[in-house]
C-alpha cells in the first residue's frame, strides 16, 4: 500500500516536453499505407466498374462517356467516401489509391465532388449535364 | 492598518480589484501545474480571465423551482463573503487592511461563508444533481472546519494572540513549520478540503454529479461564484503561508510562498485519487482531528510549563 | 470431452423433447422443438449445466411461409446447441419466456419482442429496450413485409418517455445518469433511486446509438456489410469485421491462407491493448484520477500510431476482406510494432503496480462490486468481467478459431471479483497479447494474403464466434444463396454484462455508481444496433427559437 505511486511520472514530466502535438502548428506527415482521399488514373481504367459495385457508401460513380474509347470520368463524393479501400483492393488494373498527403478534409459545404479523369473528357462531361444527353452513364 | 487610504486598499490595492486578478493569476497557476504534471500543454495565462468574460457575456437560466431571490443574490452574498474575509490577511506581504483582535475566527468563518453559500445555492435550485452535491459540501464543511480551525489555533497559542496581524509578526521570527510540523500538514490538507480541490473535490464530482451545486448555475452567477473561489484560494493560501512559513514581509516573500504552498498543493492534487464523502469524513474526524489535538496538547505542555 | 462427445451428450439430454436433430457444422446441433416443449428443454440443459445460454436469434421465414422462428443458442466450449421454435407470424402463439431458469434472457427476449413481434408469456418486464418510446406499437421492424412508411413517429410521444421524477419522498429521489452526462463516455440511461447516498433501486434504457445496422445489412452485398459492421463499434472494430469474415468464408466454404490469419490475430492483439489502455484511462477518469487517465491515454497513442502504420488507419482498420487481409506486415512495420511493444510493456507494468499498490486508488476499487463466481454464472457474465471472478468464458482458449490455434493465448482469471480484480485481469491480458504479438511476428508463416471469394455466397446458416476485448462475440450469418446476406445477427458482450450493473449498484453509494459502471467495460456502440432509425424526409430541424422553448418547458417540471 503506497501513497502516489505515479510521483516518479510526474516530476518527470514537468521537466520533459509535452505530449501535446500542436496542430496544426506541428503537423507530423502520416505514414505510407494511411487512407486519404481516393486518386484516380484513368489510363489504365476499362470501366468494369468492379469499384463502384462494392462501394459501401455509393461514393464513386463513373460515367462512361465511351467504353472503346476509354473515356472515363470518375465522380467521386468525397463527403460520402468511409475511406475503406475497398475500391482499391477491387481494381485488378491498379488505377486507384488512396493518398496519404490529401487527408485535411475540413470544408464549410457538405457537397464534396470530385472529378477525375482526363482534361477534355471532364470537360466534355460537364456540357453533358448541361445539356443532357440520352446514352451511356452508370453506376 | 494600512497606511493607505481605506477606500482605495479596499477596492484597488491590496484587496478588491488586485485581489481578484491574483486570484485568477493563481488559479492558471494552478491549473498550468496540474497540467505539466499531466504531461500536457495546459491553458494560457489569459484563460481564467477569458472564462470569467465568457460566461458574463452567457444568458443565466433559471430553474423554474428556485427562488429567484436566492439564486441572484447567494453568489453576490459568496463573494463578499470572500472578499471581506481577504480584508484581514496580509494580503501581498502587506499589513493587512484592517485588523482587531479576534479577527482570525472572523477570517475562518466568512471563508466558510462560502462554502455554505454554495450549499444553499445547492438546495435552493432543487435539481437532483444540485441537492447531492448541496448535501456533500456541507458535510465536507462539517468535517474539514474543526481540524483547519485547530491547525491554525496552534500558531495563534504559540503567538499568544487571536490577531492575524500579531501572529503574523511572530512568524516572521519564528519558523513554525520546524516546530509544529504536523499542525503544518494538517493545515495544508485542511486548505485543500476547504477548496474543494481533489483528492476532496467529492462535492462537485464531475463524473458522478454533473457539478454538484452549482449544476444549474450559468452565465453571471456562476462567473460569481467562480471568481469566489479563486478568492478563497488565494485567502487560505496567505493565511496558511503566513501562519506557518515564516511571516509575509513583502511583496517578493509572499509571492515565493504561496506559490511554494501552491506547488506543493497541486502535487496532491496530481498523485491523488478522489476520495468518496464518507470516506472524507472518516479521513478528517480520525486522523486529521487526532492529529492536530495531539500537536496542540504537545505545545501547550510545551509553552504551559513556565506558566 | 472434446466436441463430438459434447454435442452427443446435448442431444441425450433433449432426447425427450427433440422433433428433428441436424448437424450443420462439425461443431453445431441444431435441434428443433415445439413451443410447449422449449421450458422443459432450457431446463434440461441449464440443470446439466451444458454450456451457457450465449444468443437468442428471431428470424422472418418469409411472408409465404407464414412462421417466424426463433433460435436458443447454448454454447459449451466449442460445440453449440440450437433450440429451433417455430411459430405463426399472426396469432396468440407465444413463447414462454425462460428468463425463471436464466435471469439474462430477459434482454434476448426483449429484443425478440420488440424487433420481431415475438409475444413472450410470463416476463416480469417486456418494456422496449433499444425502440424509443415513440416508434408505433405491432410495427416490428425486422419482419419481412416491414416498409419505411411505418415508420412514423406516435404523435404526442417522447422519444424517451422518462417515469415520473422528482423528489419521490423523505429523503428519496431519483438520480438519472445519462443520456448526457459527463461520466458516460456514449449515450445510455440510468436511473438510481437513492437515499441519501445509498442506491436503492437501479433501471435502465438503452438504444441511444440505434442506427438500424442489422436491418441495413439486409440490403448491401457481401463485401459492403463488412465495413457496415467494422462500424458497429470504434475500439472493437477489428473483431466485428474478424467475426464476420470468418462467418462468410465457412458459409463459402472457403479458407483464410494462414498469413492472413496471422495477421488478423496480432492486429486483433493490438486491438485489444487499445481498448484496455483506454478502458483503464476512463475508469481512472471516473474515479477522479485523472493523473492515470491523462497517462495512460497517452500512451495509447503508440498503439494507435502502430495500427496506423500496419493498416492505415487509428480506428476502423479495415484490415479484413473477405477471404484475407488488405495489409501485409513488412521489415519496418515489424520493428516499429516491436519497439511500440517494449515500451507499452514497461507501461504496462507500470500501470499494473498503480492499481495494485496505491491507496488512494484502492480505496476507490478494492472489495467494490464483488461479484462471486455462483454470481458470475448465474448471471451470465462474460469477457474480462467474469474472468475476474474466477469464471473461464474465453473463446480464444475454449473454441480457438483463426489463427489462436497456432498461436495460442492462455486465459487470465483472478478470484476476488471486485474491481481492482478487473482491473489486474485487463492488465495481465495485455501483457499475454504482447507476448503472443511477438511470438506471431518472429513466426509469421509465408503465402498469400487473400484467397477468392464467391460474389454469391451458397446457401445456408452459421455461427462465428470470437473474443472481443469486452467479451464473447456471437455472430449468427444466413445466406439464401445471393449477393445479399438474408439475416444477421449479432450479441454483443456487453449486453449480457448490464446485469452486473444493476445488481450490484443496489446497497452501494451513489459515488461507485459511475466506477460500477466503468468496470464491466460497457461499449453502448455494440449494443444498439438494431432498427431503422432513418427516417428519410422526415427530419427534425430546430429553429434556435424551438430549442430553447423545448428547454424551457423541460426545466418547468
Amino acid at each position: 500500500m503506497r501513497f502516489g505511486t505515479m510521483l516518479k511520472d510526474i516530476v518527470d514530466s514537468f521537466f520533459k516536453k509535452s505530449a501535446t502535438q500542436l496542430y496544426p502548428i506541428e503537423r507530423t506527415p502520416p505514414p505510407k499505407r494511411y487512407r486519404g482521399a481516393l486518386f484516380y488514373d484513368p489510363k489504365a481504367c476499362t470501366g468494369c466498374c468492379l469499384c463502384v459495385k462494392d462501394c459501401p457508401s455509393k461514393a464513386i460513380e463513373l460515367v462512361i462517356l465511351d467504353r472503346a474509347a476509354k473515356r472515363f470520368v470518375l465522380k467521386y463524393h468525397m463527403d460520402r467516401c468511409v475511406y475503406c479501400g475497398q475500391c482499391v483492393v477491387n481494381c485488378k488494373f491498379k488505377c486507384m489509391g488512396m493518398s496519404n498527403e490529401d487527408w485535411e478534409h475540413a470544408v464549410l459545404k457538405k457537397e464534396f465532388m470530385v472529378y477525375y479523369g482526363k482534361e477534355e473528357d471532364i470537360a466534355q462531361f460537364m456540357e453533358n449535364i448541361a445539356t443532357p444527353v440520352t446514352g451511356a452513364t452508370s453506376g | 492598518m494600512n497606511n493607505m487610504p481605506p477606500l482605495i486598499a479596499i477596492l484597488f490595492f491590496p484587496a478588491g480589484l488586485t485581489l481578484i486578478f491574483t486570484g485568477m493569476f493563481y488559479e492558471w497557476i494552478d491549473r498550468k501545474l496540474v497540467a505539466r504534471f499531466q504531461n500536457r500543454v495546459g491553458p494560457r495565462w489569459f484563460q481564467p480571465f477569458a472564462d470569467a468574460v465568457k460566461l458574463f457575456a452567457k444568458e443565466q437560466i433559471t430553474p423554474g423551482l428556485a427562488n429567484p431571490f436566492l439564486f441572484f443574490g447567494l453568489p453576490i452574498i459568496a463573494i463578499s463573503g470572500a472578499l471581506t474575509a481577504a480584508l484581514y490577511v496580509p494580503l501581498m506581504g502587506l499589513a493587512p487592511v484592517h485588523s482587531f483582535p479576534g479577527d482570525l475566527i472572523v477570517t475562518v468563518y466568512l471563508l466558510s461563508l462560502l462554502t455554505m453559500c454554495i450549499g444553499l445555492a445547492g438546495w435552493n435550485t432543487s435539481s437532483r444533481f444540485s441537492l447531492i452535491g448541496a448535501t456533500r459540501a456541507l458535510t465536507q464543511l462539517f468535517a474539514y472546519e474543526a481540524p483547519f480551525l485547530l491547525a491554525l489555533l496552534g500558531p495563534a497559542l504559540a503567538a499568544g494572540s487571536w490577531q492575524i496581524s500579531e501572529v503574523n509578526g511572530y512568524a516572521q521570527t519564528h519558523w513554525l513549520v520546524l516546530s509544529q510540523p504536523i499542525g503544518f500538514i494538517v493545515a495544508l490538507i485542511g486548505l485543500m478540503g476547504k477548496l474543494e480541490l481533489p483528492p476532496f473535490d467529492s462535492p462537485e464530482a464531475e463524473t458522478e454529479i454533473v457539478a454538484g451545486a452549482l449544476t444549474e448555475y450559468s452565465g453571471r452567477g456562476l462567473a460569481i461564484f467562480k471568481i469566489g473561489k479563486s478568492i478563497e484560494l488565494i485567502v487560505g493560501i496567505t493565511l496558511v503561508s503566513a501562519f506557518y512559513l515564516g511571516g509575509l514581509e513583502g511583496i517578493l516573500p509572499f509571492l515565493l510562498k504561496t506559490i511554494a504552498v501552491l506547488l506543493v498543493m497541486t502535487v496532491f492534487q496530481s498523485l491523488l485519487t478522489r476520495l468518496r464523502i464518507d470516506q472524507t469524513v472518516g479521513l478528517w474526524w480520525r486522523f486529521g482531528t487526532i492529529l492536530v489535538l495531539l500537536q496542540i496538547v504537545f505545545m501547550i505542555f510545551l509553552r504551559g510549563y513556565p506558566l | 470431452m472434446n466436441i463430438e462427445q459434447n454435442l452427443q451428450k446435448a442431444e441425450q439430454l433433449l432426447e425427450a423433447w427433440k422433433k428433428e436433430t441436424t448437424r450443420p457444422e462439425p461443431d453445431r446441433l441444431d435441434v428443433s422443438i415445439s413451443v410447449d416443449d422449449l421450458h422443459p428443454a432450457v431446463g434440461a440443459l441449464h440443470e446439466a449445466h451444458w454450456g451457457y445460454l450465449s444468443a437468442i436469434t428471431g428470424l422472418d421465414l418469409g411472408v409465404d411461409s407464414g412462421q417466424l422462428e426463433s433460435l436458443y443458442h447454448f454454447c459449451n466450449g466449442a460445440a453449440i446447441t440450437t433450440l429451433r421454435v417455430r411459430l405463426p407470424r399472426t396469432g396468440d402463439a407465444a413463447l414462454p419466456t425462460i428468463e425463471d431458469i436464466i435471469p439474462p434472457a430477459t434482454f434476448f427476449e426483449r429484443e425478440l419482442h420488440e424487433m420481431l413481434g415475438f409475444k413472450i408469456v410470463g416476463a416480469r418486464n417486456i418494456d422496449r429496450l433499444f425502440i424509443s418510446d415513440d416508434w408505433p406499437e405491432d410495427v416490428y421492424p425486422l419482419r419481412a413485409d416491414f416498409t419505411i412508411d411505418q415508420a412514423k413517429p406516435v404523435e404526442g410521444r417522447h422519444a424517451d418517455e422518462l417515469p415520473e421524477q422528482g423528489v419521490v419522498g423523505g429523503n428519496t429521489f431519483v438520480v438519472p445518469i445519462g443520456p448526457q452526462h459527463p461520466a458516460l463516455k456514449e449515450p445510455g440511461h440510468f436511473e438510481f433511486t437513492v437515499d441519501g447516498e445509498v442506491v436503492t433501486a437501479a433501471r435502465m434504457r438503452l438504444g441511444y446509438a440505434h442506427r438500424g445496422i442489422e436491418k441495413a445489412a439486409e440490403s448491401r452485398n457481401w463485401i459492403q456489410n463488412l465495413y457496415l459492421f467494422e462500424r458497429v463499434c470504434g475500439i472493437c472494430s477489428h473483431t466485428h469485421a474478424m467475426a464476420y469474415s470468418l462467418g462468410v468464408e465457412k458459409l463459402a466454404q472457403v479458407e483464410a491462407p494462414a498469413r492472413a490469419q496471422a495477421i488478423r490475430e496480432l492486429v486483433a492483439g493490438l486491438e485489444r491493448i487499445h481498448s484496455h489502455l483506454l478502458w483503464l484511462g476512463v475508469t481512472a477518469h471516473e474515479a477522479g484520477f485523472d493523473t492515470l487517465f491523462m497517462y495512460s491515454w497517452r500512451d495509447r497513442e503508440t498503439v494507435m500510431n502502430l495500427l496506423e502504420q500496419l493498416t492505415g488507419n487509428r480506428v476502423n482498420y479495415s484490415a479484413n476482406v473477405l477471404g484475407g487481409v488488405k495489409c501485409d506486415i513488412g521489415v519496418e512495420q515489424a520493428k516499429a510494432i516491436k519497439d511500440g511493444l517494449n515500451y507499452l510493456e514497461t507501461r504496462i507494468r507500470h500501470y499494473l503496480e498503480v492499481v495494485t499498490t496505491d491507496t488512494m486508488f484502492l480505496n476507490r476499487t478494492r472489495g467494490i462490486g464483488t461479484i462471486s463466481f455462483a454470481e458470475a454464472e448465474n448471471f451470465g457474465l462474460l469477457g474480462p468481467t467474469a474472468r475476474a471472478s474466477g469464471l473461464v468464458r474465453d473463446v480464444r482458449v475454449e473454441a480457438p478459431y483463426g489463427a489462436y490455434k497456432q498461436f495460442p493465448i492462455s486465459a487470465v482469471t483472478a478470484t476476488n471479483g471486485d474491481l481492482e480484480a478487473r482491473c489486474v485481469v485487463r492488465l495481465n491480458e495485455l501483457l499475454v497479447s504482447c507476448f503472443a504479438i511477438r511470438t506471431i511476428i518472429d513466426n509469421l508463416p509465408e503465402g498469400p494474403l487473400t484467397v477468392k471469394m464467391p460474389r454469391k455466397v451458397p446457401a445456408g446458416e452459421t455461427i462465428a464466434r470470437v473474443e472481443a476485448p469486452r467479451g464473447e462475440l456471437f455472430y449468427y450469418i444466413k445466406s439464401a444463396g445471393g449477393e445479399n446476406p438474408a439475416r444477421v445477427h449479432i450479441r454483443t458482450p456487453s449486453l449480457c454484462n448490464w446485469v452486473s450493473v444493476l445488481e450490484k449498484a443496489v446497497g452501494r453509494q451513489l459515488a461507485d455508481v459511475p466506477m460500477l459502471i466503468a468496470g464491466m467495460d460497457p461499449c453502448f456502440s455494440c449494443n444498439d444496433r438494431l432498427v431503422t432509425v432513418t427516417r428519410t424526409g422526415e427530419r427534425n430541424t430546430w429553429s434556435w427559437k424551438q430549442l430553447r422553448q423545448y428547454g424551457i418547458e423541460y426545466y418547468k417540471q
